[in-house]
């Protein structure tokens, strides 16, 4: 392959196009989390009834929703709610699921089995159901539905840790630390855990991707984030009764929730590829 | 095979779906115990006499130490008693037999257009890799990887049913069409009563449904078993097989397919208990019955036996789906025969 | 290198019916591949060869990693979708390289069969291997019952024992040299007249080696079947070829009868390459290596390809490419026995 001048490092930064489009929507959606609550407007949080369910328009670009808020603000606002959850939900469980694979496979065998069939639990019971008995027990709200998925999120992240630990455990190179002396801790810290950090980003970019449709549908039953939050599964529970006369009350807050699930989701794709470029597609 | 390994195989991973099910209720009794307020005010609703509460107290041994009741509860579960729903008054369980069929019924056919639609899809998209339909179709299993199902049934209700008046959009049948309730899943009782027009009134309600719930889904299958396809056609043993001079279709259907099912399979399998999970969403879009709607209804009632039995229940079914998946894997897989059955 | 056959004490013995010297079967001239890389470049693999396989023949395509050999071998059958050949190939008469996918399908399997390196990757492991054996004859259109009774009499003939009931295993629950033997079976059941063997042994451990070997001679002996062995391992092709053809990359260095090789080979590389192997009946300080290493595919030498490796090389070396020519019994490409520059 014939080599290009420019030096190895700033080959792998340069983007793709889809790369570049990728990033650029991520930040927009950080940048929505950061400082849309403070950019926008204090009518996003005060009723207007008169000014009820306007079409867009040149004032308000999306519209207004039922109580007459800007439903262009409100998606920005509500970015906080859910996406910020979701960040928060799946860097908990991730962080639970490296510790609870770490140990069990780092620890005695009976440790391991155990651990094991609690993960077992996990993975019988649908996230949403538990999200739906733990707000029966701490009452709906936003809290309650990240608590329900940070406890149902970690098992099949330990599940998965738990294989690539133990693949790597069996690398040659492992063996050969091991040989020289090197401490059963310091070979889990400075060898095998670096090695699965691959896997475990991939995992969490597309993980944040299916956390913020699963929070949005918690709140679009009304387990979750409760009104007047600007959260976007809220928003498209309160415009579900005018989706007929005023679509832009849902269609809104729908397609906020799309984008930020499918940009993480390329973004997943993207890392994924970047690690092993044999995945890479014409 | 020798039957006695099969037994054996049978009899452990039982063991295991107990062992499971048993960590299940235990937890489940934990919440119970940490729910706020008093226990048998809770079994017996808010508008409960202080007679009614006392006889609560006594039945579930509420002044016995812990550990017995304990004990009692999960003595109370073996028989099948997960308590009396307060909004029905019926026992928990026979709510959530009643309605299951119809989430088994959503689940299924979701399940049905998931694969028809992902399989062939996928089938055709590796055969003819980087082309046309490769290229849309991985396009739109992106956009639809990201939809929320829940906002995904509220377009397609408004699209298809309202302005395009094509398909219902609620119910389970129209009023006066539906067939006596055998089971509780419309299509499968209008099927039994042999009424071919509730029958199609009926699939026609369950049509967008399952569609919804189906479309996240289907994409997760079309990926998977598009890579594993791929994955067959560029290795090594492809070679060997168009050296014995077998067409590109041949090599594609009697050698990649079969080897890619497997792992498509295990997938499939988390998807199911993914579904029941999701059935709260669509039930609540399309008025549908089901073990989601009574739960999310037992939630808004706060009926705490009734949401936790559900848990249960639903914990339960999908402990069991898990393990036909498992030996459906025993059935296609010689391989994962000789590992679990041993020689 | 292994020592599987290997016994230069005395002249490889060819008792045993010498093969028909037949009709040229395969005839090979100019063949050329050219390989698409992603980077878009197109990359010559194998550049020019000449030479001929006859009806029963057995031949050995010996050479290094890189040297081109299993391309050649995939690209007399036309396997490899990303080759493209140039030159003449002809099997009994017919351009291969004009034929249809369709057509060249017919040929595969039927008229020229192979068999790869490592059996365990190149058998579905979904499918019971009588059913695996019988598909190349399911594909010709013969019936099952018939399919899979010519499946089991070529496992039979194959020394698989008891394979009336192994018809129905499955290839995990077989050990590498059966393995082995069912992907020949694969190869021959629907009677091929060349079977090109792409470093069959390779795999295997040495006695597994000799049992595989055996087999092969058998059945090649019997059915009169012509054999393109590739291999980097010298000792087998001793015992088992009559002819060497050695590549150097991808180019055809020298091409002679077994005997005449090991007895008196004459291009330097040859020459190398037996002085490497070691021999269990001379007493030796140190194992020879040629020195130096293969040139990469898209840099390789102006001249003689092994020039700069060469401890012979004179002037002309370096400027043109020898031209594979008659010496002796055989033919070299060698400045040292060209005519030209005598």
């Amino acid at each position: 392959m014939a080599a290009t001048s420019r030096p190895k490092a700033t080959r792998a930064l340069a983007l793709s196009p889809l790369e570049g489009f990728v990033l650029a929507l991520l930040l927009l959606l950080l940048a929505m989390v950061a400082a849309g609550p403070i950019l926008a407007p204090d009518t996003v949080y005060t009723s207007d009834i008169v000014n009820a369910l306007q079409p867009p328009s040149a004032e308000h670009w999306l519209g207004t929703d039922d109580q007459g808020r800007d439903v262009f603000w409100r998606v920005v606002v509500g970015a906080r709610a859910t996406l910020l959850s979701a960040l928060l939900v799946v860097t908990l469980y991730s962080m639970i699921g490296v510790a609870v694979a770490t140990i069990a496979a780092a620890g005695p065998r009976w440790l391991d089995e155990t651990l094991m069939r609690i993960t077992d639990l996990g993975m019988a019971l649908p996230s949403m159901i538990v999200a739906l008995g733990l707000a029966a027990a701490l009452g709906a709200s936003l809290q309650s539905a990240i608590i329900a998925m940070s406890l149902t999120g970690w098992p099949i992240t330990a599940r998965i840790l738990r294989a690539v630990i133990r693949q790597t455990s069996e690398a040659q190179f492992v063996s050969g630390a091991q040989v020289l002396g090197v401490s059963k801790w310091r070979l889990m810290t400075r060898h095998v855990l670096p090695n699965s950090l691959d896997v475990l980003i991939v995992k969490w970019a597309s993980d944040v991707s299916t956390t913020v449709l699963v929070l949005a549908g918690l709140s679009f039953i009304g387990v979750g984030a409760q009104p007047p939050s600007a959260e976007w599964g809220a928003m498209i529970a309160a415009g579900r009764s005018y989706v007929a006369t005023a679509w832009w009350t849902v269609v809104a807050p729908g397609v906020a929730v799309a984008v930020t699930s499918i940009a993480f989701g390329l973004l997943g794709d993207i890392i994924q590829v970047r690690n092993d470029p044999s995945l890479r597609e014409a | 095979m020798a039957v006695r390994s099969i037994l054996r195989f049978l009899l452990m991973r039982l063991g295991q779906t107990i062992l499971t099910l048993w960590g299940l209720a235990s937890l489940v009794f934990l919440m119970i115990k940490l729910l706020p307020g008093d226990e048998a005010q809770m079994a017996v609703g808010a508008e409960a006499s202080p007679e009614q509460i006392e006889a609560a107290r006594q039945r579930l041994g509420l002044d016995a130490p812990v550990i017995i009741q304990y004990l009692l509860f999960l003595s109370r579960l073996v028989k099948g008693d997960l308590g009396v729903s307060i909004s029905t008054f019926q026992p928990v369980l026979n709510d959530l037999v009643a309605v299951f069929p119809s989430t088994l019924e959503l689940v299924s056919f979701a399940m049905l257009v998931n694969l028809a639609v992902a399989v062939p899809s996928a089938i055709v998209a590796a055969n003819k890799r980087g082309g046309a339909f490769d290229g849309s179709s991985r396009f739109m299993a992106v956009i639809f990887g990201g939809l929320p199902v829940f906002w995904l049934a509220l377009m397609l209700q408004y699209l298809l049913g309202t302005v395009w008046r094509l398909l219902p959009i609620s119910g389970h049948n129209a009023y006066g069409m539906g067939a006596p309730i055998l089971t509780g899943a419309a299509t499968l009782d209008a099927l039994l009563a042999l009424d071919w027009v509730a029958l199609a009134d009926a699939l026609r309600h369950i049509a967008l449904p399952a569609v919804a719930l189906a479309a996240l889904f289907s994409t997760q299958i079309f990926r998977a078993f598009r890579a594993s396809l791929l994955g067959v056609l560029t290795s090594d043993f492809m070679m060997a097989v168009r050296a014995k001079g077998a067409t590109a279709r041949r090599v594609l259907l009697r050698h990649a397919v079969p080897n890619s099912v497997t792992a498509t399979l295990a997938l499939a399998g988390t998807q199911f208990g993914a579904m029941v999970g999701s059935s709260v969403l669509i039930e609540s879009v399309f008025a549908r019955k089901g073990v989601g709607a009574y739960m999310f209804n037992a939630v808004a009632q706060k009926d705490s036996f009734a949401v936790l039995g559900s848990v249960i229940f639903i914990g339960a079914v999908v402990c069991i789906a898990n393990l036909i998946v498992d030996l459906l894997q025993l059935v296609v897989d010689p391989r994962v025969r000789a590992a679990q059955l041993g020689n | 290198m292994s020592m599987a056959r290997l016994d230069l004490r005395s002249p490889v013995d060819t008792s045993g019916p010498t093969p028909a010297a037949g009709r040229p079967l395969l005839t090979a001239r100019g063949l050329t591949v050219d390989m698409q890389l992603p980077g878009k470049k197109s990359v010559r693999i194998v550049d020019g060869l000449d030479f001929d396989i006859r009806a029963g023949e057995r031949v050995a395509l010996v050479g290094e990693s890189g040297s081109g050999k299993s391309v050649t071998a995939r690209a007399l059958m036309r396997l490899d979708r990303k080759a493209r050949l140039s030159g003449e190939l002809t099997f009994d008469g017919v351009d291969l390289q004009r034929l249809s996918e369709r057509e060249m399908n017919r040929y595969r399997g039927g008229t020229i069969g192979m068999v790869f390196q490592d059996p365990m990757s190149f058998l579905d492991p979904l499918m019971t291997i009588g059913d695996q054996v019988a598909e190349t004859l399911r594909i010709r259109g013969v019936g099952r019952h018939q399919a899979r009774r010519r499946a089991l009499a070529t496992l039979d003939e194959l020394g698989v024992d008891r394979a009336a009931e192994r018809l129905d295993s499955y290839p995990h629950e077989f050990s590498g040299g059966m393995r082995q033997r069912v992907v020949l079976a694969m190869a021959i059941v629907a009677e091929p007249k060349l079977l090109i063997a792409d470093e069959p042994t390779t795999a295997l451990d040495v006695r597994v080696q000799e049992q595989v070997l055996d087999v092969l001679d058998d059945v090649s002996r019997r059915r009169g079947l012509a054999v393109l062995f590739i291999t980097h391992d010298l000792g087998v092709v001793a015992g088992f070829t009559d002819r060497v053809i050695v590549m150097y990359s991808g180019r055809i260095v020298e091409d002679a009868a077994v005997d005449d090789i090991f007895a008196a080979p004459q291009h330097p590389y040859t020459q190398g390459l037996i002085q490497a192997v070691p021999r269990i009946d001379r007493v030796s300080e140190r194992l020879f290596a040629i020195p130096g290493a293969p040139p990469p595919i898209f840099a390789r030498p102006e001249g003689c390809a092994f020039h700069p490796r060469c401890g012979q090389k004179f002037a002309p070396c370096a400027l043109r490419q020898p031209a594979l020519e008659p010496s002796g019994a055989g033919r070299v490409a060698c400045h040292l026995y060209s005519s030209s520059e005598r």
